[in-house]
């Protein structure tokens, strides 16, 4: 079996590449198929690159603080573009300040993302919970 | 004697231009040419006039002796409809493989074709038909369902597929019966980019295919040999030229002409550095670029309609409007061998020829955007850099009889955008002309030549320096 697709890439004008260089080779090392956008990704490139490559999930990172912005709408411009199944995950500093994970966790499933993840997460453990939407996603 | 003699020819849409060459030790001399009308009904006429014309001077010479080299853009050259997945990758790529392989892309097609992009493809008749879309491994769904409209369009075309690899012996077997070839994915994973493999196979469906259909097969005949598509031959004189003439690494080539504008460069697309970012393809060193609504005959009412702003601009310095230049265009791009005596008309063709010059480089540079992000500000760059580009060659009928670099120059143009934006467009380059119009008759010999067809083209150009008077 083809090692799993993943779409992965820092959103908007976000320029922190180090994070986004370590889930890359986690995520490698991980047995997936890691499509890298790297930083100051778009929108429509990372929907463009799913399209493309026929990947499961889009892993958006942000850690500037204004990932609220950037992800607004994704979700229905995946739909748009025939992306109908397509896991959003979303993790990083999503949002400025002091506000409480769970509040931050709450607006991204609003919009839509499936998974939401705090600053400081286990990578095996997500690894493991994006295996499995993957699998439950197929069927 | 006669071994050493090469006899290059150029099968035009309006001329058959021959160059006689003597390959002397390790240089190309030109010896003799020789230029006749194309003879569009049998392009074998004009062939065999330009050929004993060329070699006139030489009686004890055989026609039949001399290596013929030739290349072809007669009865609208190469024609590409290009097929992708989504318009800004797969799409963008095809396109670029279409025009690096000599072709002009007559249409462009994303996502699944519909019933209307398939009488759209009728109605354009291409000589083939560029079929991408996917990663390797990636996107299967839109491929195949397009695989089977293409399967049931039965349009004459040669389709080459070059997508998702991993579907590719199921793309065949959908078309089976079709005219199908197969070359590697132009863009085996998202952002990458690998046209080479199509490129060769497309120029092998032109020897071996699409010859017959343009009724070269004569000339094949008569030669022992297929010809090049015209803009391949320039493509490989151009690659030739900056891989191996000192100082010409960083250069470009602009070919206008009365349908046309084709832009070469050769120049790494992109340089780095501090807090410059590179976003979308990363595009070749090596690059061609062709715009059919920038010509200045055929093309000169789409040209007008395309470009009006900067022309209505250019031509209010001059005291002149718009309405005289649109009549203009309307008679010459029906006068297609129109050469102006009067001032008017060499006004406004030098007038319409800025245009072509300024719209082709700015749409085959990139450019680059000031952004301010959290962490300070920040440059994105978007397409080809081609500010290293140190010189730039005028090519075609208008730009080789330049008298100075005043109108290459235009290609410098900074474009009109907003402050954060920057059109990153060649700088200050040594400008050149084709004087005595080598190109494309060297690029035929840069294949079995590359090193003496190199030199003998940058040798033959004319220094161009800035106006005059």
């Amino acid at each position: 079996m083809d090692a799993p697709r993943v779409v992965l890439g820092v959103i908007g004008a976000d320029c922190h590449s180090v994070g986004n260089k370590i889930l890359d080779a986690f995520f490698s090392e991980a047995g997936f198929h890691v499509v890298n956008l790297g930083v100051m990704v778009s929108q429509d490139e990372f929907l463009d690159a799913a399209v493309e490559s026929d990947a499961g999930a889009i892993l958006v990172s942000s850690l500037y603080g204004h990932g609220l912005i950037d992800c607004e709408g994704l979700r229905q411009k995946a739909v748009e573009r025939g992306l109908d199944r397509i896991l959003l995950y979303a993790g990083g500093n999503l949002v400025v300040g002091k506000t409480a994970f769970e509040e931050v966790e709450r607006k991204f499933k609003a919009m839509g993302f499936d998974r939401v993840f705090p600053p400081q997460v286990d990578l095996a453990a997500v690894a493991e919970l994006l295996r499995k939407d993957l699998r439950s996603r197929k069927n | 004697m006669a071994d050493r003699l090469l006899l290059s020819v150029d099968i035009g849409s309006t001329y058959t231009k021959a160059g006689l060459f003597l390959a002397d030790g390790e240089d190309l001399r030109l010896v003799g040419r020789a230029a006749r009308p194309t003879t569009v009904d049998d392009l074998g006429l004009g062939f065999a006039e330009v050929r004993s014309a060329a070699l006139a001077g030489r009686p004890g010479v055989r026609p039949e002796d001399v290596p013929v080299y030739w290349s072809s853009s007669a009865r609208g050259g190469l024609k590409i409809a290009a097929v992708g997945l989504t318009p800004d990758l797969t799409l963008s790529v095809a396109r670029m493989a279409a025009a690096s392989a000599g072709g002009k892309v007559v249409r462009a097609f994303s996502y699944e074709l519909a019933d209307d992009d398939l009488a759209g493809l009728r109605a354009v008749d291409p000589d083939i038909i560029l079929f991408t879309g996917g990663t390797d491994g990636g996107n299967t769904r839109v491929i195949l369902h397009n695989a089977a409209r293409l399967a049931e369009a039965a349009l004459p075309a040669v389709i080459l597929y070059a997508g998702n690899g991993k579907v590719r012996d199921r793309v065949v077997d959908i078309l089976r019966g079709r005219d199908v070839v197969t070359a590697a994915n132009v863009m085996p994973e998202v952002n990458v980019i690998d046209i080479e493999p199509a490129r060769d196979v497309i120029r092998r469906v032109f020897l071996e295919r699409i010859v017959d259909g343009k009724g070269l097969s004569s000339v094949v005949a008569a030669t022992g040999g297929g010809p090049l598509p015209t803009p391949l031959a320039v493509f490989e004189l151009v690659r030739t030229i900056g891989e191996r003439v000192p100082d010409w690494e960083d250069f470009a080539l602009i070919d206008m002409g009365g349908a046309t504008t084709d832009f070469y460069s050769h120049t790494e697309a992109f340089h780095g550095g501090d807090s410059v970012l590179l976003r979308g393809l990363r595009e070749p060193k090596l690059k061609r670029t062709v715009e059919g609504d920038l010509g200045l005959r055929i093309s000169a009412e789409a040209l007008v309609r395309s470009e009006a702003a900067f022309l209505e601009a250019r031509l209010a310095a001059d005291g002149s409007d718009l309405d005289d230049l649109r009549r203009y265009a309307a008679d010459v791009s029906r006068a297609t061998e129109f050469l102006p005596a009067a001032d008017r008309g060499r006004r406004l063709d030098a007038t319409l020829a800025a245009a072509c010059v300024r719209a082709a480089s700015l749409r085959h540079a990139g450019v680059l955007q000031r952004v301010f992000t959290p962490q300070g500000g920040f440059q994105v760059q978007r397409g080809k850099d081609l500010r290293r580009v140190a010189r730039l060659v005028g090519s075609g009928g208008y730009l080789s009889g330049a008298a100075d670099s005043a109108l290459l120059l235009e290609a410098c143009a900074p474009g009109a955008d907003d402050p954060d934006t920057r059109h990153l467009v060649p700088e200050a380059p040594a400008c050149y002309a084709d004087a005595e119009y080598l190109i494309p008759l060297v690029g035929n010999l840069a294949t079995d030549f590359p090193a003496a067809a190199a030199r003998a083209a940058v040798a033959g150009l004319r220094p161009l320096s800035s106006r005059a008077n």
